[in-house]
């Protein structure tokens, strides 16, 4: 088998539109967390977003913008990034060999509730000629093979909040097993929609807004926690197998070795520790390491009640005494929760971390839970003396877990 | 009517074109206007001429086919109303 390395990451996030801009905010401990008032926004839960600031429609004519949706916009920003890093070229043979791997839960959520809007509302006879490529799941995967010429696999995967790090682990299992050379794998999203908002408004999972701070109203791990902040953004990883890298002279900026999926099957809705801890254990086998080897892990940690307890306990029933030396990190608490998105951003947190030995915080846990009793680095960013393998927790309704665990690169 | 000059300066606004790309010759493919663009633009053309495009549209490849056919669908709607007048 072959081993997969990390040569090139993209972000666009709340928190900054690059991955040094975004991780610099992390360690910073600044929130991407917003005030968002309209009149139909639950003043209780949802007036807060964790969107991208940016005007995404200057990187992109008219003409193009045609069939983008602001997903597929924010999903072609983050590739661009990760593919200059990587200074891989797709075309000629290249372009065959390499496969696309993309995450996301709602696809072009925008442009479904534009069309909706003017069919249902505004009575329109007719709607945009684009609105079905906009819309569809798999747009973005299509627009970013378009973009680049990757003419090999491609897969949109759509798994919820686990969407991306699924995307992440299977790239890394097609390059793992000889099937392609070269993945551009990750995920966009882009569902803060008036008609998303409510939806989530109702099934009260957002996180009280703290009228005083309302960019600390997520609390991973704390006491105090209710819930998490929808955000929007993409993330992107250039993965290749070793031999091709270095053949190129590609910078070398991870390792990924070990991938675990598994499913709940119980409810469709609620955290399963078993179902979590089965993922944990599978990405450690594929790997074969040990629990203790893990130096940092970027956990789901949505913020929610039930969601943080399960993780903490999934960790601690895989790692037993060690689970309380590992400093454990949520970051949705700074940049939201980017659902099919979240996995690959959280993927490219926890190999920056590696890559300067300091662990983010989880920020405005400020009231421990009694439950929740692990290390969650919540004095703030934390430099570690060894820090050369992470793990990357991504669990998703519908009772998908993916776990992916990146190493420091040795040759 | 020859509505090659409004269509020509709706291309630049619509599509972020310029005025040296649009002329009557200019192939649409080459400019990038592939076939959904040109269809949105279609529908756009016929709300701004108050026009219904034929169920069995002709194939258009250049800015000045558009204009032609605007100009013939123009034609056949005077014609149209004339008669009934």
């Amino acid at each position: 088998m072959r081993r997969v390395v990390v040569t090139g990451m993209g972000a666009v996030a709340p928190l900054g539109n690059d991955v040094r801009t975004f991780f610099e905010a992390l360690l910073e401990g600044r929130s991407g967390v917003r005030r968002f008032q309209p009149s139909w926004a639950a003043a209780e839960y949802s007036q807060i977003t964790a969107p991208v600031l940016s005007e995404l429609t200057q990187h992109f004519t008219k003409l193009r913008r045609i069939a983008l949706d602001r997903v597929a916009q924010l999903s072609l920003l983050a590739v661009k990034e990760s593919v200059s890093q990587s200074g891989i070229d797709f075309s000629e043979d290249a372009g065959e060999s390499a496969g696309i791997y993309w995450g996301t839960s709602l696809g072009g959520a925008n442009s479904l509730e534009t069309a909706y809007n003017d069919v249902l509302v505004t009575r329109a006879a007719r709607l945009k000629p684009s609105t079905i490529v906009m819309v569809m799941n798999n747009a973005a995967t299509g627009q970013i093979g378009i973009e680049y010429g990757i003419r090999g696999p491609s897969y949109t995967f759509s798994s919820a909040c686990s969407s991306s790090n699924v995307a992440i682990g299977e790239a890394f299992r097609a390059i793992r097993f000889g099937l392609i050379k070269t993945a551009v794998a990750g995920g966009g999203e882009a569902l803060l929609t008036q008609g998303v908002i409510k939806a989530w408004e109702s099934l009260q999972t957002l996180a009280k807004v703290d009228p005083n701070r309302p960019e600390t109203s997520c609390r991973p791990f704390s006491a105090d926690r209710t819930g998490f902040v929808l955000g929007e953004g993409a993330a992107a990883l250039i993965l290749e197998d070793e031999q091709a890298a270095k053949q190129r002279g590609a910078d070398i900026l991870a390792e990924i070795v070990g991938y675990g999926n598994t499913t709940d099957a119980g409810h469709i809705a609620q955290p399963d520790q078993g179902g979590q801890a089965r993922a944990i254990k599978a990405a450690l086998t594929e790997a074969g390491m040990a629990p203790r080897q893990i130096d940092h892990i970027n956990a789901h940690g949505t913020g929610t009640k039930v969601g943080d307890l399960s993780e903490t306990n999934a960790i601690k029933q895989v790692f037993g005494a060690h689970a309380r030396n590992v400093p454990i990190s949520a970051t949705k608490a700074l940049h939201g929760h980017l659902m099919g998105a979240t996995g690959a951003l959280e993927m490219i947190a926890a190999i920056e971390a590696m890559r300067c030995r300091t662990a983010p915080p989880t920020a405005h846990l400020n009231n421990p839970d009694p439950e929740c009793d692990l290390d969650y680095v919540s004095e703030g960013a934390r430099t570690l003396s060894k820090l050369d393998a992470v793990m990357s927790n991504s669990f998703g309704f519908g009772g998908n877990n993916a776990v992916v665990i990146a190493k420091r690169y040795v040759p | 009517m020859n509505s090659l000059s409004i269509i020509q300066q709706l291309m630049i606004e619509e599509f972020g074109l310029e005025a040296s790309q649009v002329g009557s010759e200019a192939n649409l493919e080459e400019l990038g206007v592939d076939s959904l663009a040109t269809i949105e633009f279609m529908f756009l053309l016929e709300d701004k001429f108050k026009l219904r495009m034929s169920d069995n549209p002709v194939a258009v490849k250049t800015v000045g086919d558009i204009a032609r056919e605007i100009d013939r669908l123009l034609a056949q709607q005077q014609a149209v109303s004339a008669a009934s007048n």
